[in-house]
């Protein structure tokens, strides 16, 4: 496998051959963090600015979600699978051109799940050091090495798409794709009774700021305002009332269905460690189940939701 | 001042009789998570970085009840408001608030209570507690205190400084209302602390990074720095979430909402943030702040630039480190801190 080094160079080049070639006037990528065990992303714009682009393990922004507000830009991408399909998302949903989007596909062995790091590592961090297999951590006269596999976020460990091939170009070494989520666990909770949902639900989402960086950290969360922003009429109280917190994390799984593609940037975004994915997973299976349909895989697909057959076998529709 | 020794083998004495009267706030564990809450004075920490959340929610909860009315013609007062809480309040004894916390505390003070409004909420939550701070020994790499003016065996906000020593704790009383406080305890015994302090706090103090030069930001007119390039970058980047401002123990804007049902209504207030577009968008659809450039400069420009020019220059961020650790897009406010001054 390439070092993360090679990816690096080949990142950057890449960035300033799309710049050169006028594929993109703004290539989105990482930048080292500021502090360990953190990258942010990167608007590049000059050269100068696509040599501090890196690749990390610690990659967890999806970067797609700048593409629609800049969707009358050229934008180039430096991708992850997940960003890449949620840039198809973003096209087949027809909130970017797809001429003004050029996707520079990575392909990604997992990003870590910090929550996880945490559970093996609990003592503060003072720096950190990786490579593609390896998170190397230091702090107050300790130091030690964890192997990335142990520590990756779920939604990579059930990847199907670690190598975007539907990117305008792929760099890096292709790297197999993990085994599907069979939603096993999904089957017990659909088992249990409606109160015994509810209060597994509300358990879920009981410490929720309502922060909404989960539905900002969201690229399909693009609409201009959110129902829980209307305020005429207001349809969400703005409290912390449970049955306002939990309206909003089932009515954005719902808005999500059929559109997810489970990158976990909302996960990877919550600041008290809510499974937000799990609403989306459930709608995901549902939509797997009934139409067949995946998101994000080909960039002239049709969102099940959003099409009409004459033809359609339920009764209800035609 | 009243100086005590706490020893290891007396500790669970000491926090129990912090309860006699009182309710305790302590670090407790919560879900996995380390929180300032209502503790049982059998679990409580005194090792660690800091709480997940910050102490603010003690005096200031993300939802409070302000007043409620009800619409039974049958009983007294019908759809008149009354306010709720301000009666009975209990009395609390907050320990383990880090000194960085504790300046929070006092900066969000000078909103609450100040010479031209008193908040009845905030104040009779503040009044009634019992403010224990524990130094710092380890910074964590996300804080900075002292670049700020404070220090990790700051006083300021606090009724009472405790120190970790030998497993057990010193003590030292920083109001009257604390010596006053320290008096009734069981478990201390009295002790000179404050020569274990000074060493201590030098060693702390030396442990923290360089402070960020701010006389640019203090000498600089508002405009100067408003129309800095470098917004744009952090703006790029910027999801406009409010976690910063939610983890922010000095962030107090608030939003005040009525909620009716068929038998009445309350009124409630609940963190706000200015990252929201709905935060500054005016009844007449004017927005004063439209995009994400104009929202993320005013939240660093209110803590370094506006705060500070209101209050002797006393920074508005008191270098907690949380906006730093929970950005999901890595916004540390030293790096931008650092752009404003150059």
């Amino acid at each position: 496998m390439m070092s993360l080094e090679d990816l690096i160079k080949k990142i950057q080049e890449a960035a300033k051959r799309a710049l050169k070639e006028g594929k993109a006037e703004v290539v989105l990528g990482y930048q080292a963090g500021t502090t360990p065990m953190a990258v942010a992303p990167l608007f590049a714009r000059t050269e100068g600015d696509c040599d501090k682009l890196v690749w990390s393990n610690f990659a967890k922004t999806n970067l797609s979600t700048y593409l629609p507000e800049l969707k009358d830009k050229k934008v180039a991408i430096i991708a992850k699978g997940c960003d890449a399909r949620s840039a198809v998302g973003q096209v087949v949903e027809h909130q970017i051109p797809r001429e003004n989007v050029y996707v520079i596909g990575v392909p990604c062995t997992g990003m870590v799940d910090l929550e996880a790091l945490k559970s093996k590592e609990a003592r503060p961090v003072a720096a950190s050091d990786e490579d593609m297999a390896t998170i190397k951590l230091r702090g107050d006269g300790w130091e030690t090495n964890i192997a990335k596999e142990e520590i990756l976020r779920r939604n990579c460990k059930t990847c199907i798409c670690r190598t975007p091939k539907m990117a305008d170009e792929v760099i890096g070494d292709e790297v197999p794709s993990m085994t599907p989520d069979d939603y096993a666990d999904l089957k017990e909770l659909a088992a249990k009774s409606p109160e015994e949902k509810m209060a597994y639900f509300k358990g879920m989402v009981k410490d929720c700021l309502r922060c909404y960086a989960c539905r900002n950290a969201c690229p399909l969360c693009y609409c201009p305002v959110c129902f829980v922003d209307e305020t005429r009429p207001q349809w969400l109280g703005k409290s912390q009332d449970e049955m306002d917190t939990f309206v909003f994390h089932l009515l954005r799984g719902f808005h999500c269905a059929g559109r997810c593609t489970g990158c976990g940037a909302c996960e990877a975004a919550c600041p008290v460690g809510i499974k937000v994915r799990e609403f989306n997973r459930i709608m995901e299976e549902e939509v797997q189940k009934d139409w067949n349909y995946i998101p994000g895989l080909d960039w002239e697909q049709k969102p099940p939701l959003t099409t009409y057959r004459p033809d359609d076998e339920a009764d209800f529709i035609r | 001042m009243a100086e005590y020794i706490v020893k290891e083998s007396a500790l669970k004495d000491f926090f129990k009789s912090l309860t006699e009267g009182r309710k305790l706030l302590a670090p407790v564990e919560v879900d996995g998570k380390l929180q300032m809450a209502e503790a049982d004075p059998e679990n409580i920490s005194i090792n660690y970085t800091n709480t997940h959340m910050s102490p603010k929610s003690a005096f200031f909860p993300q939802t409070e009840r302000l007043m409620a009315f009800h619409n039974d013609a049958e009983k007294s007062d019908p759809f008149v408001y009354k306010p709720l809480g301000l009666d009975n309040v209990d009395q609390t004894v907050l320990f383990g608030i880090r000194p960085c916390d504790a300046r929070g505390l006092v900066v969000d003070n000078l909103v609450f209570q100040n010479n031209r409004f008193t908040d009845p909420y905030w104040k009779t939550k503040y009044e009634s507690s019992i403010k224990i701070g524990l130094a710092c020994h380890n910074p964590c790499p996300q804080c900075f205190c002292t670049s700020v003016g404070g220090s990790p065996f700051g006083e300021e906000g606090l009724d009472v400084l405790a120190v970790v020593k030998d497993g057990g704790l010193a003590l030292k009383s920083v109001t009257a209302e604390g010596e006053e406080f320290l008096k009734g305890l069981k478990g201390t015994e009295s002790g000179d602390t404050s020569a274990t302090m000074d060493e201590l706090k030098k060693a702390a103090e030396a442990k923290m990074p360089a402070a960020i030069d701010q006389t640019q930001v203090e000498a600089r007119e508002i405009m100067d720095i408003y129309n800095q390039p470098h917004w744009q970058e952090t703006a790029d980047r910027c999801l406009n979430c409010g976690v910063c401002t939610f983890v922010c123990p000095t962030c107090h804007c608030f939003d005040i909402q009525d909620e009716t049902s068929a038998k009445g209504g309350v009124r409630m207030r609940n963190w706000d943030t200015c990252m929201s577009w709905l935060y500054s968008m005016h009844g007449t659809g004017h927005n004063p702040r439209p995009t994400k450039t104009e929202r993320v400069r005013q939240r660093f420009m209110h803590k370094l630039k506006y705060i500070p020019m209101k209050q002797n220059g006393n920074c508005g961020c008191i270098g907690c480190g949380r906006c730093v650790t929970m950005c999901p897009v890595n916004i540390d406010i030293r790096e931008v801190a650092r752009q404003m001054n150059q």
